[in-house]
């Protein structure tokens, strides 16, 4: 097993470049002003206000707390949505967010078969306790979610035993991935969570269900109960290598090579599957900032029209917004499969193009339906289009960057608004303006 | 003609004129992008149509001269006088008179007794099976056109994209792990909005920036060529609403403007090869003969009009047209006039030239539960559509050899 490590960032680097880069995977989009703000703070600064839960403004309490009442009053998953959306607009802790976004879609639970809001409220409420947390908390709490359970319960197929069909959900997708496990290790593990059950929209265990009897699992023996067998999972080398590959490529890159794997699985094997110190040396390393990985990624929905509005529009219309992630493959609460959302190039197809082109000109061009630029935006005073092109699209290439300017200067005549308009218009429309 | 022949109105269509003028020459990875996406002219492209429900297989491909069949559905037999003669053995419903013309011209195929081991009664189970091509798989995650799609959009002249219109949820046929397939219920869905006279994707710096060199297989050089692919079937289609001309008077039944859509988007050379369109209400419990006749009419008006539109466009020798049905309905009509969930059926395919009749009818008199005994794999006919129509490998989808039936 190699012992590589992840080689930290000399200070250095910490540049300009290398702080937008950092804030626009940590956050959803990024401002000038924050660019500025991390430089001046440095790499270990910015890393630990960011890895760190920030109190949340009263403003925010309000008005989640208001959403959240909304979508409970009127059992509305529509209002869910609005309420998850204005979260990651508005928290101060917007890690926080992507790394619930990220376990939301690594435990892929939907709302179409589990029905219930406040069930899917509490397993996201869930995900968001445990984001940068213990993974072991996190699996056994998720075991035992009531979306999760009716949600597998509801996916139970119709030949095998129920059970069967979890211990496969536990070892496939939540813990381990294909490959790592036996089909007779599944057919143990089966055994093991026999008991297990949903009653009144709770976890019960039902004793008199239960197969007390010996399992082996992994090549271990023991009268394993269905916690166990969670525990063995958690232990199993495949575990942190699985976590590691979702991380990276929620972060990092879509095609995370097989080295860079393996240094992430040492890191989480070192922190004992503790996320956050994970992420600390990943977010802190030299590999996080290499030249491949700045381009690596390819926006998710989110992290599109989270990325836009939060840095560049007010009076946000939430359930539009919504609609807009759903239109282009991502709808919350609602995964297609427990696969959850491959992501990566998938999200890119003729219509998903035209969709996201069309954003932008709503942005730009509408009447308001969605959202409305800021005026900040050309009335700050400050000349462009470089902290734009920055904030925006990070380090470009020179043609690139000429076409920018060539079109900025094509501008000249038009006042501040119109000239704010045609660059965002342009800037956000460029190929580059997808990469993550 | 409907859709730019020359490069030269190609490019005018993208609005590109000026990008030609700059240099000469038109940026390395336009160009790419133009004999990469768009669908070369021997691109073959599969049209799908769900039959929802169970379609009762024995009142659509009637075996009007069995003493069986006549027996058995005293009240809902269709009579020798009435059926659309074939041959001596099988006739079509009267409805299905535009079928009928396919069959004389040499272009309909029937596929007799479909079906899979173990029928499954149950709507949901059974939908799921054929969809996923797998009647042992317990929870169906993905369909086999996703899983095909999965493993051909690797390469980069394969099939990349599905679309299914008309839908609330896309079929499960169509959802891979990894690839996407769109829903759309009109055109709107790739109507590109363009602010008038303010759009930067026709200016000049713009269109340099967007086919500037980049590293081959990274994501820049993805999203460049997969933008320049999408503008260009933005403005096909957008160009060809305009001059999209038919003589083809389509119904204004729901299934007829779901097939002129794919016919559009066929037109203007999408990427898209699989296209999937499904009409409900088959599921004929009781007073079936009214609404099966107008649900078999829908049908085959529908797919007349569909050809006979993909004829005047000189586009009918790519595409196949299928309709499928989660399972058929028993031999004996029931106390309502209707008939219940049977197994086994028939399916029709609509090619250039391949009519006729395929598979084993199954008998009417050793029956399984009262159903039809299938004689063919319904993965035999995915295995036709895949490896000899689109010429794709089938494994993915099925996940095992099937031969392909040589309806295609």
């Amino acid at each position: 097993m190699s012992d590589a490590s992840l080689a930290p960032l000399s200070p250095h680097s910490f540049d300009r470049e290398a702080a937008a880069h950092l804030l626009r995977r940590l956050q959803f989009g990024v401002r000038p002003d924050e660019i500025e703000r991390a430089l001046a703070e440095g790499l270990d600064a910015t890393l630990e206000r960011l890895l760190t839960v920030q109190p949340e403004s009263a403003e925010f309490q309000r008005g989640e707390a208001a959403l959240r009442q909304t979508a409970y009053a009127a059992s509305s998953i529509v209002s869910l949505k609005s309420w998850w959306l204005y979260r990651m607009l508005h928290s101060s802790n917007a890690l926080r967010e992507k790394l619930t976004l990220l376990w939301h879609n690594h435990f892929a639970t939907s709302y179409a078969k589990v029905n219930n809001v406040p069930q899917m409220a509490a397993q996201n409420d869930l995900f968001r306790r445990h984001a940068a947390g213990d993974f072991h908390e996190l699996l056994h709490a998720v075991a035992r979610d009531p979306a999760m359970l009716v949600w597998l319960d509801g996916n139970a197929n119709r030949r095998r035993h129920p059970n069967e069909n979890f211990a496969r959900e536990v070892m496939e997708l939540f813990a381990l991935g294909i490959g790592n496990y036996t089909e007779h290790d599944i057919q143990e593990a089966a055994r093991a969570f026999t008991g297990w059950q949903l009653r009144d929209g709770a976890f019960w265990f039902n004793a008199a269900q239960h197969d007390a009897g010996t399992k082996t699992v992994f090549g271990k023996s023991g009268q394993f109960e269905g916690n166990a067998i969670i525990d063995l999972c958690l232990e199993h080398p495949a575990c942190p290598r699985f976590l590691a590959l979702k991380i990276l490529r929620m972060f990092v890159t879509d095609q995370p090579v097989e080295s860079l794997i393996a240094k992430v699985a040492a890191a989480l094997t070192r922190s004992k599957l503790n996320v956050k110190p994970a992420l600390r040396e990943l977010f802190a390393s030299a590999e996080f900032f290499a030249p491949e990985h700045r381009v690596g990624l390819i926006k998710s929905p989110v992290d599109l029209v989270v990325g836009t509005l939060r840095t560049s529009a007010t009076r946000i219309t939430l359930p539009a917004a919504a609609e807009v992630l759903a239109r282009l493959g991502q709808d919350l609460f609602e995964p297609p499969t427990v696969k959850g959302w491959e992501g990566g190039r998938q999200w890119m197809q003729t219509s998903t193009w035209i969709l996201r082109w069309n954003f932008a000109t709503e942005l730009i061009d509408g009447r308001g339906n969605l959202a409305t630029l800021r005026s900040e935006l050309w009335s700050d005073g400050k000349d462009q289009p470089d902290a734009w092109e920055l904030a925006y699209l990070g380090r470009v290439q020179p043609e690139v960057r000429a076409s920018i300017a060539m079109h900025w200067e094509s501008t000249a005549s038009m006042t501040a608004e119109e000239r704010a308009r045609s660059v965002l218009r342009f800037l956000w429309t460029l190929p580059e303006y997808q990469l993550g | 003609m409907s859709f730019p022949a020359t490069r030269r109105e190609f490019l005018k269509v993208l609005g590109a004129t000026s990008l030609v003028s700059l240099n000469g020459l038109p940026p390395r990875c336009l160009s790419a992008a133009l004999v990469d996406d768009r669908a070369r002219p021997d691109q073959r492209v599969l049209v799908l149509i769900q039959l929802a429900g169970g379609n009762d297989g024995l009142n659509t491909v009637v075996p009007y001269a069995e003493d069986a069949y006549r027996r058995a559905r005293p009240a809902l037999a269709i009579g020798e006088g009435s059926v659309l003669k074939l041959n001596e053995q099988f006739g079509l419903h009267p409805s299905l008179t535009g079928l009928r013309k396919l069959w004389d011209a040499g272009r309909l195929g029937i596929v007799h007794g479909v079906g899979y081991p173990h029928p499954d009664r149950s709507h949901f189970r059974s939908m799921d099976i054929w969809h996923t091509a797998n009647p042992d798989v317990t929870q169906p995650q993905t369909g086999w056109v996703g899983r095909t799609l999965d493993v051909s959009a690797e390469s980069s002249h394969g099939l990349r994209e599905a679309v299914a219109i008309g839908l609330d949820r896309l079929p499960l046929a169509l959802v891979g792990n990894r690839v996407v397939s769109p829903m759309i219920k009109n055109l709107d869905a790739f109507r590109l909005n363009e602010p008038e006279g303010k759009s930067p994707l026709r200016t000049t710096a713009w269109q340099q920036a967007a086919s500037a060199n980049s590293d081959a297989g990274s994501e820049l050089d993805f999203l460049r060529r997969s933008a320049a692919a999408s503008l260009a079937s933005a403005d096909r289609l957008k160009s060809l609403g305009k001059t999209y001309n038919s003589s083809v008077d389509y119904p204004s039944t729901g299934l007829a403007q779901r097939l002129r859509l794919v016919a559009q988007m066929i037109a203007a050379e999408l990427p898209a090869r699989i296209y999937f369109v499904s009409l409900d209400g088959f599921d004929t419990h009781a007073q079936q003969l009214p609404g099966h006749a107008a649900l078999l009419s829908e049908l085959s008006e529908a797919v007349s009009a569909f050809v006979a539109d993909l004829e005047e466009h000189a586009l009918s020798q790519r595409v196949l047209t299928a309709t499928f049905s989660e399972f058929g309905r028993r031999l004996a009509e029931n106390g309502s006039l209707g008939t219940d969930h049977g197994a086994a059926s028939s399916l029709f395919v609509v090619s250039p030239n391949r009519g006729g009749m395929f598979g084993q009818p199954p008998s009417l008199s050793d029956l399984d539960d009262g159903d039809p005994k299938f004689t063919t794999d319904f993965r035999r006919v995915y295995a036709a559509f895949l490896e000899n129509w689109l010429q794709v490998d089938a494994a993915p989808a099925l996940g095992g050899q099937f031969a392909p039936l040589d309806c295609v």
